[in-house]
């Protein structure tokens, strides 16, 4: 066998000199390799989902791609580099959502959407990871613990983003964004008598709110409590995606042969309720598997977060780990029929561009903040 | 700020931060937990459950409706076909824009605005969104091409292609045919073989309801795949229905057309039968309608069919009631025989009123100056009126009202039409139970000239009728002949034995002598009758002579200006003479005069049948 070069003299040699920037996507096999698998089996299940439509999963390939050569490009990055920039990035957020109240994008329903012409994004998805970060990164700006009012121009900032969301108008994705934002206010100390009386304030206005929520939201929470009260609307939703899933079974009906998920039965069966589709065809078995997978991504994403060496990554990463949780749990709570229809893709699997090149950039950032190993 | 408090501080925040996620971790892994639980659940636990209701979405039934039967003549000419019709549909549940939908329909395909308004108070009335409605039964060439160039524009129509009804003689056989409409929810009920789909269109009169089971045929299904717009994927699997019989009807077409010209839009009614077998040969009941605009396989004005004053749909042959007035009678007559209270020599004065006691009520006869000397024979042929009332005070109520039950007074015939009357056959029991008075008996006097309480239908008078015609037998009347290759039964209904079987041919001389007699009532017939028949002439009084002081000319004058207070005409009548062919009733209501009026019509019939068959 012919002696070969050390590996990192290997990766060394052809990037200038600069060891501590040396392909950081490499640092963490494990959670790099957890990101492709789960978005190749995403694609799969895409595929079938979509009626076997080529076009779909081609342009969401793409879209993959693209986020993983962002993400790759942002792990290169040192945090203190951007730090500072996420803020701005921030304000860049808020001006695209106020740009699609403003100039709403034509063929969409709602909206939600910017056409930059070669590729339309939602701001909306933009924001859910710009706000976390730039609090983040603005609450351990000094070395001291976040005065009141910091904490208050923080709650001010993301109330405002989610105000915009919801005024899409999306009410899943407000409250999204809101607990985005709020995470990271949250683990950094906020104090628990201020949210303790938010609380009680807020369950004391809720009847107020409720009537405030148009009747097409109010709708998908009462079809939540009884889904019989709507069979044909959102409640169809649901009760199709319980039958699909039920009907799998332990080991599924086989890969394409789902009967509801191929008859169209499902709705947004691509998209929101994908997992509808993995459980129907794939069973018990392939809903497990997946979030094992992405149990073994938060795991990575949390280990990262607990070893980071500075305030902000602990603080941002750990946000970051918890979006990720949320995200999930939302989309299987709604799927299965435990919270309400509220309009979220399961992450890295469903499809749509903005989600998962924001997810893959999220990843990035995780990457990018992982504690410099000598080796 | 020294760097080893900044450490510690930076170690606080990161302990709270762990603090914090661990709370975190523990309010997620709590809805984690109940996630969990309900995968499982769906996946293992229930998964029986849901894998039915996947199948049942999957796959369904779909009901495939036979063409109904047709309705031909017995020489197979058809009557009644079925039409292919476009229907505009809308289901309300799919758009949120009903009123522009409805609008643009309207003023697009030139819909009537009554159709619009139509609609629009069934949105109001029920909620019936996820229901398909009518807007228009049968739309114009002009308009389904017009629908399908814009048809983009209203999701929630589409056009449903159907079968429907149509009657090739329209007017002609309305009472017989009957028309289609609507399954009611009672008629979805009732039918536990075959299951009615909503807005089904089944007979609702006529033969069309009567045979409406051979007729509908029975459902057929094909199992087909499905995907959630309901759109067939492929079939699975077929039962054919069951093809639909064919009906034939014994009506006699051109017997048909002249009985309705004859009666010329007047109200009335024509039954006319074959005696020997009971089918029916012509059935006219004026005024009639054309069940077509009932199909709506013609246009036309529905309301004025169903809200006109005079009741084109009231089958006046078979549900009007009319005092059966001098026709009942030759059956008095042969009652009284029967009973041997009068022989063919008994004789009476008639002097044109009849007491039961000296200086009691006057019962007048018709003819002001009475008729002489009269005996049973001679009272039919002039219809004395005077005989039949002294022979009533001999004979009793309860005879006379079981011999006519003999003749089917008073119960329906059973002919395969809906709607029968039985008419009234009184006695005292119904007199008390329906008019709470005691029998007296100037009823029964007024009963023996077909007055008063006694009532028919023009259908149980033809079947009565016939009795004497076939001397003793009367058949089931029916208008269906054949159902596909099966010919109906001639069922025996009544069957009359009298004493002396002889009576049969004198009765049959006397009312022979009505036409042919130069002093019967019908004579007038002789001047152009070419087939020897027999008949009685009647005429219903619908006012009673009230005021027994005056003349009954007087009071005619009087009352009878109006013409809906004038007489019914009637006839009865059955040639030839012998081997009767058909017998036959005509009533012209407010006709006036039974042998003006009635008796040439029923001569007219049956020299036209009788020349038809040979």
């Amino acid at each position: 066998m012919p002696r070969k070069a050390p590996l990192d003299f290997q990766l060394n040699t052809n990037l200038d000199g600069n060891k501590t920037t040396s392909s950081k996507i490499f640092i963490d096999p494990v959670l790099f390799l957890s990101l492709i698998t789960i978005l190749i089996f995403g694609l799969f299940v895409l595929y079938s989902a979509s009626g076997q439509s080529i076009s779909m999963v081609s342009r969401q390939a793409s879209y993959i791609v693209f986020g993983l050569i962002l993400m790759m490009f942002i792990s290169r990055l040192d945090q203190a580099l951007y730090k500072s920039f996420l803020v701005h990035l921030f304000w860049l957020g808020l001006i695209l959502l106020l740009w699609v109240l403003i100039f709403p994008a034509k063929g969409y329903s709602t909206d939600r959407w910017i056409d930059l012409g070669f590729i339309s994004f939602q701001p909306s998805e933009t924001i859910r990871l710009f706000l976390p970060l730039a609090v983040a990164a603005y609450l351990t700006r000094k070395q001291t613990r976040p005065y009141l009012k910091d904490w208050a121009l923080v709650i001010l900032a993301i109330l405002i983003s989610s105000f915009l969301v919801y005024k899409q108008p999306d009410l899943g994705t407000a409250l999204i964004v809101f607990i985005s934002g709020f995470i990271p206010v949250f683990l950094s100390g906020f104090p628990l008598s201020i949210l303790l009386i938010s609380l009680v304030l807020i369950s004391a206005v809720s009847p107020f709110l409720w009537n405030s929520l148009s009747p097409y939201m109010q709708g998908r929470f009462l079809t939540l409590i009884n889904p019989n009260t709507d069979p044909l609307g959102a409640g169809w939703n649901i009760a199709q995606s319980k039958t699909a899933i039920g009907s799998g079974g332990l080991l599924g009906k086989g890969y394409l042969s789902g009967t509801q998920s191929q008859l169209d039965f499902i709705p947004e069966s691509h998209s929101d309720f994908i997992l509808s589709v993995i459980g129907e065809e794939l069973g018990f078995i392939g809903i497990c598997g997946l979030l094992l997978l992405y149990g073994i991504i938060l795991y990575r994403v949390f280990s990262i977060a607990f070893s980071a060496d500075t305030e902000f990554s602990r603080l941002s990463l750990t946000s970051i780990g918890f979006i990720f949780l949320i995200y999930i749990l939302v989309n299987v709570s709604m799927v299965v029929g435990v919270l309400p229809v509220v309009g979220l893709p399961l992450p890295l699997i469903s499809q749509g561009g903005t989600s998962i090149i924001m997810h893959l950039m999220a990843f990035g950032f995780v990457l990018s903040m992982k504690k410099r190993q000598t080796w | 700020m020294s760097e080893i408090s900044n450490f510690e501080r930076e170690n606080k925040a990161f302990k709270l931060l762990k603090r914090r996620s661990n709370f975190l971790f523990f309010m997620i892994s709590l809805v984690g937990l109940a996630v969990l639980f309900q995968v499982i659940k769906l996946t293992i636990i229930d998964a029986n459950i849901y894998t039915t209701k996947a199948e049942e979405n999957r796959i369904i039934r779909v009901p495939i409706y036979p063409s109904r039967g047709l309705i031909k003549f017995s020489d197979n000419e058809l009557l009644v076909e079925n039409v292919v019709s476009q229907a505009l549909l809308i289901i309300p549940a799919k758009t949120l824009e009903i009123e522009r939908t409805l609008e643009e329909l309207k003023i697009i395909l030139d819909i009537k605005e009554e159709a619009i308004e139509d609609i629009k108070q069934r949105l109001d009335s029920k909620n019936l969104t996820y229901e398909s409605l009518v807007i228009v039964e049968n739309l114009t060439q002009e308009q389904l091409s017009k629908y399908i160039v814009e048809r983009s524009k209203w999701p929630s129509t589409s056009v449903k292609a159907q079968l429907m009804r149509f009657n090739i003689y329209g007017h002609l056989f309305s009472h017989v045919i009957g028309y289609m409409g609507p399954v009611s929810n009672e008629e979805m009920q009732d039918s536990n073989n075959f299951k009615y789909p909503l807005r089904y269109r089944i007979g609702k009169t006529g033969v069309e309801k009567f045979y409406e089971e051979e007729m509908r045929g029975s459902i057929g299904y094909k199992t087909i795949e499905v995907d959630v717009h309901g759109n067939e994927l492929r079939e699975l699997d077929r039962v054919f229905p069951e093809r639909a019989k064919d009906i034939y009807i014994s009506l006699d077409k051109d017997l048909q057309l002249l009985a309705r010209k004859e009666l010329d839009g007047r109200k009335g009614a024509i039954v006319a039968l074959d005696p020997n077998t009971g089918l029916i040969k012509a059935l006219v009941s004026s005024p009639d309608y054309n069940p077509n605009i009932l199909n709506k396989t013609e246009l036309g004005n529905v309301n004025e069919i169903l809200n006109e004053e005079r009741g084109p749909l009231f089958n006046r042959a078979i549900s009007g009631n009319y005092p059966p007035a001098s026709t009942i009678k030759p059956f008095i007559g042969l009652l009284g025989l029967k009973e041997k209270v009068i022989n063919w020599d008994s004789t009476i004065e008639d002097e044109g009123f009849f007491q039961i006691a000296p200086e009691g009520r006057k019962y007048r006869g018709w003819k002001e100056d009475g008729h002489g000397m009269v005996d049973l024979n001679k009272s039919i042929i002039e219809s004395s009126d005077v005989f039949f009332y002294k022979l009533a005070t001999q004979l009793t109520i309860d005879s006379i009202s079981n011999f006519l039950a003999l003749f089917g007074f008073g119960s329906k015939t059973g002919i395969d039409l809906y709607a029968e009357t039985e008419g009234t056959l009184p006695n005292r029991k119904w007199k008390i139970g329906k008019i709470g008075e005691s029998w007296f008996i100037g009823d029964t006097i007024n009963l023996a000239i077909g007055q008063g309480y006694l009532s028919c239908s023009p259908l149980q008078l033809v079947v009565a009728l016939s009795v004497l015609a076939t001397r003793g037998k009367a058949y089931k009347p029916r208008v269906i002949e054949k159902i596909d290759n099966n010919f109906t039964k001639t069922q025996l209904l009544y069957e009359v034995e009298l004493t002396n079987e002889n009576d049969w041919q004198r009765l049959e001389d006397s009312l022979s002598s009505v036409v042919s007699a130069w002093n019967g009532t019908a004579f007038n017939l002789t001047e152009f009758g070419r087939v020897k028949i027999a008949g009685k002439t009647g005429t219903a009084q619908i006012k009673s002579l009230i005021d027994e002081e005056l003349t009954a000319k007087e009071e005619y004058e009087g009352i009878r200006l109006e013409e809906i207070n004038r007489d019914h005409a009637l006839f009865v009548g059955y040639g030839p003479i012998p081997n009767p062919l058909l017998s036959v009733v005509v009533i012209v209501e407010n006709g006036e005069s039974g042998s003006a009026i009635a008796a040439p019509i029923a001569q007219r019939l049956i020299d036209f049948y009788v020349e038809s068959k040979i």
